[in-house]
């Protein structure tokens, strides 16, 4: 029989046949069935990501949409508004590679992986047409993306951010910043801001930060009652879950333990190292690091990133007469406390980094880099000295989303932890 | 007396070594990894038993140590390479005055270790993603000019001619590079020595993001080729120690830690 040839149309794969659910999935199950003692109130968060990320389920939300790409979006605001935010940054390999075809292929995979997610067709997770994509100009890639999400189809509002964290010119220009986005948001929405909205905004998010700070606590218990995998799911179910169901599942988590501390239970042995674990932000199902980190016989018990701890550790509690004086104190919080390297300088970072050492009682630190997050790969030079200088050990780890180089990561991380174990026990 | 190995299942060789209960060397014994790993490392092990005159039950305490430890489930632990190269690499260096830094060159990777005056790891660096410059690297260019392995050493001192230039130590790039300067004419030895300079210079960059402190010892098998040990000492103006068996160091790392472990667990004092 003669062949004529014939094109080939593409199709969008259905949920369950896509890679990207194929990339979750494996991830989940790594996650859930090759660690023991999994605490039942994970349950929650592990059926949350298989229905969101592997079936394709639509995150909820209540009112407009509002997405956002980084975590210097004030939320309350979003909130105060009737609307719903949601966290766009992506952690996968798949979109990471389909990114590439709008950012340089050296460029940070976080940041590759969100346009990714957002060009494609069937988007894990499901987001929809968010009514607002609002992108902080924080670092490079970061805003040269907005363009291109607008590019897209998608309303983007460039939310300017200043570069300098100390100087009160910066101070005054947020606060600008943040009044213009709330007018922003008033447009978007139709309706106003008002002092009362605003305060039961900052409960709602002040009570799942709150439940965050709980289980933050319990993991400066030695030995471990939590792993850090499970603390990182966590926190990435922030991202896109409902709020109010995020926060009574964390809560029912605390419940929990608290009874495995008063059980005396040990979720690693009373010696592995516990690592402090900062850098770029793990997401899921980019957790490859934390995984490769508590497979090892580590645990992280502590992290200083913009997925985990630096989204949810600062508590909003302002209170003024005025909604426009709550307004700048609000871009004061969102400014202050940040720790992020695209600041000229970042002591603060150093110093909470101290600080969780201490408190956290970590044996040393993991530092995650994605090649091409060139803030963080600059950074880390005068964090290592600073941490050279106070003699604690630091693995320095510059990767992105790809699987291909965990054989040789594994090996990396089992002579650190090796390493963190045998200076402990010289200390004793 | 009771025995103690350690075996190193790396990517192209499998080394054992054994050392007897005062922490001397009784034995060692390299043999190429092949695809059947397992069965291949169980061979070695029973080839350095048989050498010695040793019986299984003699040895006291296994660990294995390289890519394939866990792969090798006789063992009675495992470690990373990386801390067995450290063990090995203090022990050994004790005869030279203590070493502080050590450059591994391997099959597939190259690392550098630093440690302190106690042989614990305080910083070490791998090269990343590829095998550029590394065993491998060797393998191909001694195949390309149609050498053994073992003659590129030598081959380095002969030349009249300054080194080539090999600009790329991406081992499929620099294949392409050796053949052009062949068929341009230029010397094997010229040639060699350009390869060994430029796996020397991409290895001293890395040792030098680990830092570079007091006597630098040099092990992996590529530490056998004079030619390469020459160019790195030069790329990086400094001696190098390079041990007797640099192949075993890692292997003899891992003995020397079952030994230790074993005693430990016995909890006796050790010297």
């Amino acid at each position: 029989m003669e062949n004529n040839g014939k094109v080939i149309p593409i199709h969008a794969e259905p949920y369950g046949r896509s890679r990207q659910a194929g990339e979750a999935q494996d991830v989940l199950s790594h996650l859930v069935e090759d660690f023991e003692d999994n605490p039942a109130s994970m349950q929650y968060f592990y059926d949350l990501f298989r229905r969101v990320y592997c079936h394709g389920e639509e995150v909820p939300h209540r009112g407009m949409l509002v997405g956002t790409t980084c975590i210097q979006a004030p939320e309350e605001l979003i909130y105060a508004f009737g609307a719903t935010p949601m966290r766009l940054c992506n952690g996968s390999y798949h979109y990471d590679q389909k990114g590439a075809d709008f950012m340089p292929s050296k460029s940070c995979s976080l940041v590759k992986a969100t346009l990714g997610m957002l060009s494609a067709e069937t988007q894990i997770p499901k987001v929809g047409k968010p009514d607002m994509i609002v992108n902080p100009t924080t670092c490079d890639q970061k805003k040269k993306s907005s363009a291109m999400i607008g590019g897209m189809g998608y309303k983007v509002y460039d939310l300017e951010f200043p570069n300098v964290k100390e100087s009160e010119a910066s101070r005054v220009y947020w606060q600008r910043s943040v009044r213009q986005f709330a007018a922003e948001l008033r447009t978007l929405t139709g309706r106003k801001l008002t002092r009362k909205n605003l305060k039961a905004a900052m409960e709602k998010t002040g009570r799942a930060q709150a439940a965050f700070r709980t289980l933050h606590n319990f993991r400066r218990k030695s030995p471990s009652l939590l792993l850090g995998k499970d603390a990182f799911l966590v926190t990435n179910a922030y991202f896109f879950d409902d709020i109010e169901r995020w926060t009574l599942a964390v809560e029912k988590l605390n419940e929990e333990l608290a009874q495995r501390e008063k059980a005396g239970f040990k979720a690693v042995q009373s010696k592995a190292p516990r690592v402090l674990f900062t850098g770029s932000p793990p997401i899921f199902p980019n957790l490859k690091l934390p995984l490769l980190i508590e497979e090892a016989g580590g645990v992280v018990v502590a992290d200083e990133t913009c997925s985990a701890n630096r989204m949810l550790y600062d508590m909003t509690a302002v209170d003024e007469w005025l909604v426009n004086d709550m307004v700048d104190s609000l871009a004061d919080k969102y400014l202050k406390p940040c720790t992020c390297p695209i600041f000229t300088k970042n002591e603060d970072r150093k110093r909470r980094l101290l600080a969780l050492m201490r408190d956290f009682n970590a044996d040393g630190v993991v530092y995650q880099a994605f090649a091409g997050c060139q803030v963080y790969e600059m950074e880390y030079r005068s964090v290592a000295e600073e941490f050279n200088r106070m003699g604690i050990p630091m693995l320095y780890v510059e990767t992105d989303y790809s699987p291909d180089d965990k054989g040789q990561l594994s090996t990396r991380i089992e002579a650190f932890l090796e390493s963190l174990k045998n200076r402990k026990k010289q200390r004793a | 007396m009771k025995y103690f190995a350690g075996i190193d299942v790396g990517s192209t060789a499998i080394k054992v070594a054994m050392v007897n209960e005062d922490g001397q060397v009784a034995g060692v014994h390299v043999t190429p990894s092949g695809s059947l790993f397992h069965r291949n490392s169980l061979e070695a092990l029973n080839a350095l038993l048989g050498k010695l005159g040793l019986q299984r039950e003699q040895v006291s305490y296994l660990i294995a140590t390289g890519y394939g430890r866990k792969l090798f489930k006789e063992a009675d632990d495992s470690i990373s390479e990386i801390t067995a190269n450290a063990i090995g690499a203090f022990e050994a260096g004790k005869a030279f005055g203590g070493v502080r830094t050590i450059i591994n060159i391997g099959g597939q990777d190259s690392k550098a270790i630093q440690i302190d005056d106690s042989g614990n790891v305080t910083n070490f660096v791998m090269n990343d993603k590829c095998a550029a410059g590394t065993g491998r690297f060797l393998d191909v260019a001694a195949r390309n000019l149609e050498l053994d392995l073992e003659e590129l050493g030598d081959f380095h001192f002969m030349g009249s001619q300054a080194p080539l230039n090999i600009n790329s130590t991406c081992t499929v790039f620099a294949e392409s590079e050796i053949i052009g300067l062949l068929a341009k004419g230029h010397g094997k030895s010229e040639i060699i020595a350009g390869i060994h300079y430029s796996i020397a210079s991409r290895t001293v960059r890395l040792a030098k993001r680990v830092g570079i402190e007091g006597r630098v010892y040099f092990d992996g098998g590529p530490a056998l080729n004079k030619g390469l040990v020459a160019a790195i000492q030069d790329e990086l103006g400094r001696e190098l120690v390079i041990p007797a068996h640099p192949q075993t160091t890692t292997a003899f790392g891992a003995a020397m830690l079952a030994r230790s472990e074993f005693f430990a667990g016995q909890s006796l004092e050790i010297a």
